[in-house]
């Protein structure tokens, strides 16, 4: 008997040890988000496959819910999305809304015929926008006629959260997953520091800085990323829901704290807000680097380590 | 920040040349000089609004030189989040201590890469303008050196190309390269010269991998999400990954 239960804690005990023998360093990139998506992670390889299906999956399921076109207003995960960019938009003062989707259409955004639309086209899309005009009802939103939403500046924090936080309980303890300009890392990198972010410069090739971080989401929002130019003046993708213009006083506002929805969400609603600094003292945990629209390289909220390249 | 006054100060005492000249070359980022026999009240707001411009890094300080103010400083900087650093080459702060020859008004002056720096539009003005209306002369310069927090990132040394997440070519960042690769959705071609790398034709909607500026350090890279495409510069770096 003894002999038997030897044995089997030998067996059990190799079998511990062959798995943690064979973590290593996964990446992979997936196309999520109309994005190019890379994950790098430290586990066995038959982790690192279930890694690669839940990602899939929840990925999946955010697509479906929230990509453009989506009229799913009755789910419980869009419900819960709605009420976390509710707050985001009340404690920002309207900076950040998800009811933008009609300028983006009426600027030629979503189907490159991108143009400066008249004056009065601009006045009547107004009339869509803003947060408050949706209701709730008996577990569906109600929406005006006409109004879509477009979950852009929140959807893609928010699987990215799902995913990170799927992959930490199956027990992957360092990584990263980058979906184009929104991150979540956590654990230590390969030379067992904190994670080096690099945050890329707005008007020229090369870095802004590098932030070093770990258990912490970060996004990015830029003038730079989708825009065109009519008569010498760029106009780009991140719309001021109040005057229907591309808002003009930054170039990118990155933000840094626990949760990337909220990174996400906060980097529009700073970027659009001539008060970011009174935005964040409602969010104390949060940080953000900025670029103003004269070039010029501030932080504001908590401080988060950053070098700059300035 | 007048710089007349500034100046007409920091020449009555020795200092000025010496510290001018030490902060183009030290590896400190920013000094922040400030004459007030109470630093302690000032430099907690000082660092607040020092900290909007990314400076400093780190958390940690240490003393030079012994200072009259040391307990009260000390004790301000620990309740503000700041910790002490025996060693000055642990520390992201550092202060030390002179005595002026003759005594003047309240005030600071930043300097960075041995230029004064112009403070006029930030709420700084705002402090400086007060201590100078309010505090009798003093005799005590207080100076808090930075250690720089600039990365210098070095140019890489190759190009790797990726397509639906596989690597496809690993090109030197020295060759003459031009090639183009079909994917899902048509065509896209990249091109390497004098160490840069680009992307110069794409069949993809928006042609933000066109837009993107040369790139040439390692870590930077260029992206093609429709294109399924990823082009990565490699090399000694620090960086992980990239945001925006």
């Amino acid at each position: 008997m003894a002999k038997k239960l030897t044995t089997f804690l030998f067996v059990l005990l190799s079998l511990i040890v062959n798995c943690r023998l064979t973590e290593k360093w996964h990446t992979s990139t997936i196309l999520v988000f109309d994005t190019v998506c890379e994950i790098e992670i430290f586990c066995s390889p038959s982790k690192f496959k279930s890694a690669q299906k839940e990602i899939n999956q929840i990925f999946s399921e955010i697509d479906v819910h929230f990509s453009p076109g989506s009229e799913d207003y009755s789910s419980s995960i869009v419900l819960n999305l709605f009420q976390r960019a509710l707050e985001v938009y009340h404690n920002s003062k309207g900076s950040f809304d998800i009811t933008v989707a009609s300028l983006s259409r009426l600027w030629g955004f979503l189907d490159k015929s991108s143009h400066v639309p008249a004056p009065h086209d601009i006045q009547s899309a107004l009339e869509y926008i803003g947060m408050e005009k949706i209701e709730e009802e008996n577990g569906t939103l109600i929406l005006p006629p006409a109004m879509k939403l477009d979950w852009g500046g929140i959807a893609k924090g928010f699987g990215i959260d799902l995913a990170s936080q799927a992959l930490i309980e199956i027990g992957i303890a360092r990584g990263f997953i980058n979906a184009g300009g929104d991150l979540y890392c956590w654990g230590k990198n390969p030379d067992h520091q904190p994670w080096n972010i690099g945050i890329k410069h707005p008007r020229r090739s090369g870095f802004l800085g590098v932030l070093s971080i770990s258990h912490l989401g970060a996004a990015t929002t830029g003038d730079y990323q989708r825009y065109f130019e009519a008569n010498g003046v760029r106009y780009h993708h991140v719309f001021n829901p109040r005057t229907g213009y591309p808002a003009q006083s930054k170039q990118s506002v990155t933000v840094i704290g626990p949760e990337t929805l909220l990174c996400d969400a906060l980097s529009t609603a700073l970027f659009v807000s001539q008060n970011p600094e009174e935005i964040l003292e409602k969010y104390p945990d949060y940080g953000a680097i900025i670029v103003d629209s004269d070039g010029n390289l501030l932080s504001l909220g908590k401080a988060y380590p950053f070098r700059s390249m300035e | 920040m007048d710089r007349r006054d500034f100046f007409k100060t920091m020449l009555a005492t020795p200092l000025l040349a010496p510290l001018l000249l030490a902060s183009k070359t030290t590896k400190n980022d920013c000094e922040l000089y400030l004459i007030a026999d109470d630093p302690q009240l000032f430099i907690p707001f000082l660092l607040k609004e020092l900290q909007k411009f990314a400076v400093p890094y780190g958390r940690n300080f240490t003393l030079l030189n012994s200072h009259p103010m040391e307990k009260d400083l000390k004790q301000i900087l620990f309740q503000t989040g700041w910790r002490y650093a025996q060693k000055p080459l642990q520390a992201d702060l550092c202060f030390s201590f002179s005595r002026l020859r003759h005594k003047a008004l309240p005030s600071f002056t930043l300097v960075r890469d041995g230029r004064i720096w112009d403070i006029r539009f930030q709420k700084l003005d705002s402090l400086w303008r007060e201590m100078k209306k309010n505090r009798k002369l003093s005799s005590c310069l207080t100076i808090a050196s930075f250690k720089k927090t600039r990365l210098d990132l070095q140019a890489g040394k190759y190009v790797s190309i990726y397509k639906d997440g596989r690597r496809i070519e690993r090109v030197s960042l020295d060759e003459y390269f031009a090639r183009s690769f079909n994917t899902l959705r048509g065509k896209i071609t990249a091109r390497v010269k004098d160490g840069k790398a680009w992307v110069s034709e794409s069949s993809c909607r928006q042609k933000i991998c066109i837009y993107s500026p040369p790139v040439s350090l390692a870590g930077e890279r260029i992206i093609c999400a429709p294109n399924h495409f990823l082009l990565e510069i490699q090399g000694t770096h620090t960086i992980d990954t990239v945001i925006g």
